[in-house]
């Protein structure tokens, strides 16, 4: 190809390039657009793709969020549409994955660990290291009891049947080959995934 | 849309297939002047500038439609370059060829009515130039130099009757090249110009796809949304437009900026209205270019021929 890509010639349109440019040069003042600056607020939002969590279609998704990327601001998703240029859904969306704006901002939404102690009946907020402690000793604890060697004709099956896991449907397929691998590899049978529901 | 097609008929494949490349339409100019001259309304501190740049918009469909130029490709002058993904309208290769002058004495000849004491200067001048002196205006267009001061007020006529030429010619293709790829991506895929302005359509077979359309052969080509088009990331864009004080609305132009690279190009949505038109649009937020110039992270990557910075 002929033609020249030059990433750096970007064009300056400021206060004085516009006293100095063609609109000046042609005798149409520039003040009054200078001026009228003031009457104006800059707005900014954020455009992210991402992919609907919802099943295993995977429609694709454009979120709005309000903020220009600033440090400290708080981004909150303001508005969801289809992905025009996704090659699954080419822009369309499923009333479920079009309501998921609402999920989004609900208040139920589950964003950290609780935890619901036996014999109690409030939720409790605790840390990601705490949680996947004792999830991981809940699974070693229940593995140590049940893991089976051999089954009743003494044919050797290394399985583990009383404990089960369900996947994300929001998952790309390294993460899915990972899920594998791990339940696997523990001798779990039992391996469903939500995409499927 | 495409259908799919069985030995019992044929069912809409449902799916949205948008075009790769638009070519201008015939009645381009016509429709960007009567948004220039909406916008004229809408926004008093450009409407002088608005309304005369309507009235050069309205010649240029004048030109586009009266006049039959001295020269036309052969038929399959494109071919070869339409198969290979080369842009067949190289605006390099065609300035020699064009006529492109004599549709600048046509628009000139349109617009001597129109102009006020002003301007009418600015038409003097350009008759009085030799051929080879336009052919500098032109290459200071073709390479985006703003040349001398007494030069500048001068370069959107010749802009001007550029596009007539070049448009004429991407109507007249007997097909559309495709989509440009890699590094070329930002670039016209007819002409090998650079970019207005984007634009988010409306239209059935092509919902909120976004395309770039050039600023000197009229055409469009699709570029993926949330894509910034100068290093084409993906994961830094950000989008500022323009409030009224009372948080109306403004404009529906938006300056789609990326954080990779600090550039921005003004991106379109026709969803706000269904006139708006990336040059007409790109012209009238200018406001939008003194703010951003005057926050000073982000630096314009859009070329509009029709306002040429000092
Ligand atoms: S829930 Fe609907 S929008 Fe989401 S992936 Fe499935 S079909 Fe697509």
């Amino acid at each position: 190809m002929s033609v020249r890509v030059s990433r750096r010639s970007f064009l300056k349109l400021g206060a004085a390039g516009l006293g100095a440019s063609s609109m000046a040069m042609m005798g149409f003042a520039p003040e009054q657009a200078l001026a009228s600056i003031r009457h104006f607020k800059l707005t900014g939002s954020t455009m992210t793709r991402n992919i609907c969590t919802y099943c295993s279609v995977g429609c694709g998704m454009l979120l709005y969020t309000r903020g220009d990327g600033a440090i400290n601001v708080i981004d909150q998703v303001y508005h969801v549409e289809g992905d025009p240029d996704h090659p699954v859904s080419r822009g369309s969306l499923c009333p479920r994955g079009a309501g998921v704006l609402d999920f989004i901002n609900s208040e139920t939404r589950v964003k950290y660990p609780e935890v619901r102690e036996p014999f109690t009946n409030e939720w409790k907020r605790i840390s990601w290291d705490e949680a996947l402690d004792r999830i991981a000793r809940h699974m070693k604890d229940d593995r140590d009891r049940n893991f089976e060697t051999h089954d009743d004709k003494g044919q050797l099956v290394n399985r583990w049947l009383t404990t089960s896991m369900v996947a994300a449907s929001a998952c790309t397929n390294e993460t899915a080959y990972l899920t594998q691998k791990i339940a696997r590899a523990l001798g779990m049978l039992v391996v469903d995934n939500q995409a499927r529901v | 849309m495409k259908g799919v097609n069985h030995s019992f008929g044929s069912a809409p494949s449902g799916i949205m297939e948008p075009p790769e490349v638009l070519l201008p339409q015939p009645d381009i100019f016509a429709r960007r002047a009567l948004r220039m001259r909406e916008l004229a309304e809408q926004v008093p501190p450009l409407a002088d500038f608005l309304s005369f740049m309507a009235r050069m918009v309205q010649a240029q469909q004048q030109v586009l439609d009266g006049r039959e130029p001295a020269w036309r490709p052969t038929p399959g002058a494109f071919d070869v370059a339409l198969e290979h993904g080369m842009p067949p309208l190289s605006a390099a290769s065609l300035r020699r060829e064009l006529d492109w002058r004599a549709d600048l004495a046509a628009l000139l000849d349109a617009l001597e009515l129109h102009v006020a004491e002003r301007q009418s200067p600015l038409l003097e001048a350009l008759r009085a130039k030799t051929d080879d002196q336009l052919e500098e205006l032109a290459e200071l267009i073709l390479e985006i130099k703003p040349g001398t001061d007494a030069d500048r007020g001068l370069l959107p006529f010749v802009a001007a009757a550029m596009q007539v030429a070049w448009a004429r010619l991407a109507l007249a293709l007997p097909r559309t090249p495709e989509r440009p790829t890699g590094a070329a991506r930002s670039l016209c895929p007819c002409c090998g110009s650079r970019p207005v302005a984007s634009v988010i359509h409306i239209e059935k077979d092509r919902q909120g796809v976004r395309y770039l359309h050039c600023s000197l052969c009229e055409t469009e080509w699709h570029l993926e949304r949330v894509t910034c088009t100068t290093c084409h990331k993906g994961g830094q864009l950000h989008y500022f437009g323009l409030d009224e004080a009372d948080g109306k609305l403004a404009l529906p132009a938006q300056a789609e900026a990326c954080g990779h690279c600090n550039s921005y190009l003004k991106i379109v949505p026709r969803e706000f209205n269904a006139s708006a038109e990336p040059l007409a649009d790109d012209l009238a937020s200018l406001v939008l270019d003194l703010m951003l110039d005057e926050q000073g992270t982000y630096a314009r990557n859009g070329y509009n021929p029709l306002l040429i910075a000092g």
